[in-house]
């Protein structure tokens, strides 16, 4: 794997993760504004 | 399989190595992971003494029945300030900064693949914990509803309410950014020839904290959002008289909750995983199923959290599913206790201060274990609930368990990090003062919990009161203890020079780089081999 390479898995990995964690604020906020 | 070694020392690739910058913007704009885990550990130090002197001021008022030294609304602030710092500010970046220091070193890393995000994640954490600090001095006092913020009650916190729910966004978010980087970094630079299954279980059991961090910090987030606009935006989402339900809110905190504890335990299974073979002298026993067994608690942990809150009143169905999921987490559990003392039956065994951190580690985690199995026994649950017994269970899964295996971390790499051995004897010190007095602490806290004796209250009947003198005399001797941790840090550089390899059974890559470990280390990926070699 060269650095190019590595720097655009970095990249990759770190934009799903973020994307993870921003789907389960905005689903359990969604969550409680279906249930109120 | 636990560990690789490296046939080229570490060293060799540092001749382009420039050092740190001087002054204080070496600490302030670092994006070097040794620093930045240092500042991690040194500011979970400054927060376990600043939340210990609160344990100290609620176990001095409760030593004698009747109001001695401060009001309950204070005592209530004192509880609730005590466990935020805890968990978020002492226990949870000790092991941050644990991974920062050793994940890089363990898997032939040079850095953290996001170095300027790993400062970031740090430096947020002081301004938190200072928002958070200076709600005492505010009017209405600092928040007093619980850790756990309750609503309806913790809308009736004083102007402290919104810098409680920022502080906690913030914390939040430096967990977030820290564990996408923990995750980031091992699935991208590990050493080539380190396969996942060959990754120390320090990292493993780090790999596996990170993806619970990621899963469940939004979800707090998200609770305390929707608390902030239930008091100042008009939303009832948990208030009745608009149709909302509070009891959504206790849902919502355990869903977060509970994978929480697991968070705050799990890089302690890594660590104790680390130091039981170095001083058995052999590999760990059943690398794999460890794996698999922490993987295994990591799933459970979603689906058990409606046990914190058996009395609310849920279906039978639900009281069922959420007791025999709990007690299906023994299981695991049972598999990593069995697989240490495995690693430790008939081993070359000596007892240096981490191995003894350690094996008080197995033994009183274990105690605190039983308990809550005992807890999550639903018909008996509804007697225990809100009883000191609950104070005594998670106090021994938290302090004997994941305090003291981040102790047994820091006496174990602290040679590595400074290049000298610390003082033995002061050391032991500290294990044997600290144990004696933990127990001393929480041990009668069971019996005033199966008493009867709530917590959470400054006052209480006099049946209660030898325990509690026992407990708060055990608190003060466990506090003062703790200095003994800081004269040894101290003179931490005093010691005799340590080896690279420190510790005689040691293995792994972290232990073929110089000791004190070079500022770079690894600019070229080691050529790693399967290191337990030397134990066959």
């Amino acid at each position: 794997m060269d650095e190019l390479e590595r720097k655009q898995r970095i990249r990759r990995t770190t934009l799903i993760f973020v994307a993870v964690a921003l789907a389960f604020y905005i689903g359990f906020i969604m969550m409680g504004v279906v249930r109120s | 399989m636990t560990a690789t070694t490296v046939d080229t020392n570490a060293a060799d690739h540092d001749d382009h190595d420039h050092g740190p910058t001087k002054g204080i913007g070496r600490w302030l704009f670092s994006t070097n992971h040794k620093d930045i885990g240092t500042m991690y550990l040194i500011f979970s130090l400054l927060m376990f003494f600043i939340g210990g002197s609160m344990a100290m001021v609620i176990r001095s008022e409760l030593a004698v029945p009747g109001l001695q030294f401060v009001h309950p609304e204070f005592f209530n602030s004192m509880t609730t300030m005590h466990a935020l710092i805890m968990v978020f500010g002492a226990v949870m970046p000790a092991f941050v900064g644990l991974a920062n220091w050793m994940i890089p070193l363990m898997i032939g890393a040079p850095d953290m693949a996001l170095p300027r995000m790993n400062n970031w994640s740090f430096w947020i954490l002081p301004i938190a914990f200072g928002i958070l600090l200076s709600t005492l001095l505010m009017p209405g006092g600092a928040p007093a509803g619980g850790w756990t913020m309750y609503p309806p009650l913790v809308l009736q916190t004083g102007d402290a309410f919104p810098f409680l729910i920022f502080s906690v966004h913030l914390m939040g978010l430096s967990s977030i950014m820290g564990a996408i980087n923990v995750i980031v970094t091992i699935i991208n630079m590990r050493a080539p020839d380190m396969t996942l299954l060959k990754m120390p279980m320090f990292v493993w059991t780090w790999l596996i904290t990170a993806y619970l961090l990621i899963a469940v910090m939004p979800v707090l987030a998200g609770a305390v959002t929707m608390l902030l606009t239930d008091q100042f935006f008009g939303t009832s989402f948990f208030l009745a008289a608009g149709g909302g339900d509070p009891v959504m809110f206790q849902h919502i905190f355990w869903f977060f909750g509970h994978p929480e504890v697991y968070i705050m335990i799990l890089p302690a299974f890594g660590v104790v995983s680390e130091i039981i073979p170095t001083f058995a002298r052999k590999k760990l026993f059943g690398h794999d199923s460890m794996v698999y067994a922490a993987s295994c608690i990591a799933f459970l942990s979603f689906i058990v959290w409606a046990h914190h809150m058996f009395t609310v009143g849920m279906p039978l169905t639900g009281q069922l599913f959420f007791m025999f999921a709990t007690m299906l987490i023994a299981v695991p559990t049972g598999v990593k206790i069995f697989n240490w003392i495995a690693t430790m039956w008939r081993g070359s065994m000596t007892f240096e201060t981490p191995m003894l951190f350690s094996l008080a580690f197995v033994f009183l985690f274990t105690i605190g274990g039983f308990s809550g199995l005992m807890l999550a026994i639903q018909p008996a649950d509804v007697q225990y609930h809100d009883t000191y017994f609950v104070v005594a269970h998670f106090h021994y899964v938290l302090v004997p368990g994941s305090v003291f295996a981040i102790m047994a971390g820091a006496y174990y790499w602290l040679p590595k990090w400074t290049g000298h051995m610390y003082n033995e004897k002061i050391g032991k010190l500290h294990f044997w003062t600290s144990t004696i007095f933990v127990n001393l602490t929480f041990f009668p806290m069971h019996f005033l919990g199966l008493a009867g004796m709530p917590r959470r209250i400054p006052d209480y009947s006099t049946q209660f009161t030898d325990f509690n003198t026992i407990a708060s005399v055990g608190a003060i001797g466990f506090g003062l203890s703790q200095l003994i941790f800081v004269w040894v840090l101290l003179t931490a550089k005093k010691g005799e020079t340590a080896t690279d390899r420190v510790w005689e059974g040691s293995h792994g890559l972290e232990w073929t780089v110089p000791s004190p470990a070079p500022w770079h280390t690894f600019t070229t990926p080691p050529k790693a081999r399967i290191a337990n070699e030397s134990f066959e």
